[in-house]
């Protein structure tokens, strides 16, 4: 059955027509090799690429793990269900970025960053409300940062995949950006996000 | 003591633990500008490979957001009489979809169905990931003949088609000798010739800033290191480069504000018309005053928000007292172009303008709320910034030709006075004309205005 939606969304993202990239070559990596000019070799390893591809399989990584977390010891139904979306949506992106990190050759992170084990460790030890609420800021915290990440790696990545599946994300993104801040307001009367 | 030392102790074993926490792994090159890495001529061979690629998207966007064609209006020109002002609305709306029924749609429903036309949308520079002055070929090709100063990119072309730009060049109207009209005898002011023009019209502090305006610095693109997109060795940029005539030619950019590089907006050159009213400056920074705003740019490499960058390939720092207040003061004396329907305060002379400008004034002032903000007795600007929420209608973070579609935040209000000089309309000159403003208004504040209503405001718009 997972295989089958994964499939699915995999033939999705294959009919939409590859949207050209135009990076700025001033930026490439001295040593591409390039199959057009502009254009990096597929499966080669560009600092960007690696970059991207190291901290957006962790940021994943910890979405799921974390979303774990919270759903065992969150009894606050928007919460849990914010985490199963996590648990979900970002598994699913995971598995796309694995098959488009494994078809360019890198190799993925198989531990998350030494910070991002703290704020685990950090939110294990707390409980109820507190923990509701310090999850879903830490939510808040590690979305903004992947919408950097991603809007980084649009402008200045060079391998194309990559960069249209940053593409597809960021708006997902954004709209859990936009669920973790309404959460965060409903639990402390913190002021609501900005946008729609 | 030796508990001091204890405690001392303690402290620095616990840094490096409550530090780690803020080892934030995101990319260095976000904020700065990545340095170049490749020697020029491979950089320009892989742009020069692209280039068709990139125009050729960047027109496919253009194209599928609006209709481009030469459709003049008859009888109106902009204010030289060189250029005619375009008519009809050019955004291109969904199939089946008519301009009333959008209109009539909630924010929410129009998001949802993804039915707001693209052309609403923020619209990306040629190619958004380099960004950087884009100038129009007439402007290029003027400052090769006068100066021999090299402006074309080999990287990107203007993309705009030239009906849809201001009129070139453009005339020049001074505060301080409105008798004499326009000054500029049909030229391009250059370094080449602004004394011959403007001798014994300006004071000697405004020729001098008036040289400075005109004086080349390095720019991020236009310099002598291999980080150009010129294949000459570059003087830089002019001020008036972009401000052609201290109008604007239409050369676009990306806003020096924000970043990283993929939210950054295009911004379309506005005109220095006007500029003694203006109380605020830069679409987003809200300087407070030309002086800083002037000082600023020649710092920051022109719009770029990056004076470490400006630094490497040569940067002006112009003395504030003796150059800034000159380069200023020469700006404060560019008026508005004549508006022969409009009173002192700002309304239309009623024994001069037509019933149907007459109507659009009304809902300019009432129905159409543009007064709010475009006041009238204020030079049709309130001097503060405003936000649209324009991502009310549509879903944020597409990404288009490598622009990251995300809500603008509050942007000046820009003067409305002599308007149908300065195609195309919005910060980022989204929209091609003043009916597509109209349009866009029309939906953003809900007015819900008629299509004879919709004439009137085009035609008061006109007088302006």
């Amino acid at each position: 059955m997972r295989f089958i939606t994964l499939t699915a969304i995999l033939t999705t993202l294959a009919a939409v027509p590859a949207m050209a990239q135009f990076g700025n070559p001033g930026g490439l990596d001295p040593g591409t090799r390039e199959s057009a000019p502009g254009v990096p070799v597929p499966g080669q390893t560009n600092v960007p690429d690696r970059l991207f591809t190291t901290l957006a399989a962790q940021g994943g990584m910890v979405e799921v793990d974390l979303g774990k977390l919270a759903q065992q010891k969150s009894r606050n139904d928007a919460v849990t269900a914010f985490a199963k979306r996590m648990i979900d949506d970002h598994g699913k992106s995971n598995a796309r970025l694995e098959q488009l990190a494994k078809q360019a050759g890198l190799q993925l992170p198989t531990e998350p960053a030494p910070d991002q084990l703290d704020v685990k460790q950090r939110l294990s030890a707390l409980n109820g409300s507190v923990f509701d609420a310090e999850y879903m800021r830490v939510q808040v915290t590690d979305h903004q940062k992947t919408v950097q990440l991603l809007l980084w790696v649009i402008a200045s990545g060079e391998n194309g995949d990559l960069q249209r599946f940053a593409s597809d994300t960021l708006p997902d993104v954004l709209h859990h950006l936009q669920l973790a801040q309404n959460i965060v307001s409903q639990l402390t009367g913190a002021a609501p996000p900005p946008t729609n | 003591m030796s508990l001091l030392i204890k405690s001392f102790s303690a402290v620095l074993l616990a840094l490096p633990f409550s530090l780690s926490a803020f080892s934030d792994p995101l990319p260095p090159d976000l904020t700065y500008r990545p340095l170049p890495t490749l020697p020029l001529s491979r950089v320009k061979a892989a742009d020069e490979a692209q280039k068709a690629a990139v125009v050729q998207r960047q027109s496919g966007l253009l194209n599928e957001r609006y209709d481009l064609s030469d459709r003049a209006m008859q009888g109106v020109m902009m204010s030289g009489g060189r250029k005619p002002v375009q008519q009809g609305v050019r955004v291109k709306l969904a199939a089946g979809l008519t301009w009333d029924a959008l209109a009539g749609m909630s924010s929410d429903g129009i998001r949802e169905k993804n039915l707001l036309p693209p052309g609403f949308l923020p619209l990306p520079h040629v190619k958004h990931a380099t960004g950087g002055q884009v100038f129009p070929d007439r402007q290029i090709d003027e400052i090769r003949r006068q100066e021999g100063r090299d402006l074309r990119r080999f990287d990107v072309n203007f993309d705009f088609p030239d009906h849809i730009t201001p009129e070139f060049p453009p005339p020049i109207f001074l505060t301080t000798r409105p008798e004499l009209g326009d000054v500029s005898r049909g030229q391009l002011l250059t370094i080449r010739n602004f004394y011959e023009i403007m001798n014994g019209i300006v004071t000697p502090v405004q020729m001098e800033g008036l040289r400075l305006l005109l004086t080349p610095f390095p720019q991020e693109e236009f310099n002598q290191t291999e980080d150009r997109k010129v294949a000459e060795q570059s003087n830089g940029v002019t001020c008036l480069d972009c401000h052609a005539n201290f109008h604007t030619n239409g050369a676009f950019h990306l806003a020096p504000d924000v970043r990283p590089q993929a939210a950054r907006f295009r911004l379309d050159t506005t005109s220095l018309r006007g500029l003694y009213n203006q109380q605020i400056h830069g679409s987003k920074r809200s300087l407070r005053s030309v002086e800083d705003f002037t000082e600023f740019e020649q710092r920051t490499a022109y719009f770029n928000g990056d004076h470490m960058s400006a630094t490497r390939k040569g940067v002006h720092l112009p003395s504030r007292p003796n150059q800034v207040a000159m380069m200023a003061q020469m700006q404060n004396i560019i008026d508005f172009p004549p508006a022969p329907k409009l009173d002192p305060m700002g309304k239309l002379d009623r024994s001069k303008a037509t019933p149907q400008e007459l109507a659009g004034e009304e809902i300019f002032l009432g129905k159409g709320h543009c007064a709010e903000c475009h006041i009238p007795q204020l030079s049709f600007m309130d001097n503060m910034m405003h936000d649209l929420k324009l991502e009310r209608f549509y879903q944020i973070g597409k990404t288009y030709n490598d622009l990251v579609t995300l809500p603008d935040g509050p942007i000046k209000t820009f003067t409305l006075r002599g308007i149908k000089d300065s195609p195309p309309y919005l910060h980022d000159g989204r929209l091609p004309t003043l009916a597509d403003t109209v349009e866009f208004f029309n939906l953003v504040l809900g007015t819900k205005l008629t299509q004879r209503e919709k004439d009137a405001l085009v035609a008061y718009l006109l007088t302006l």
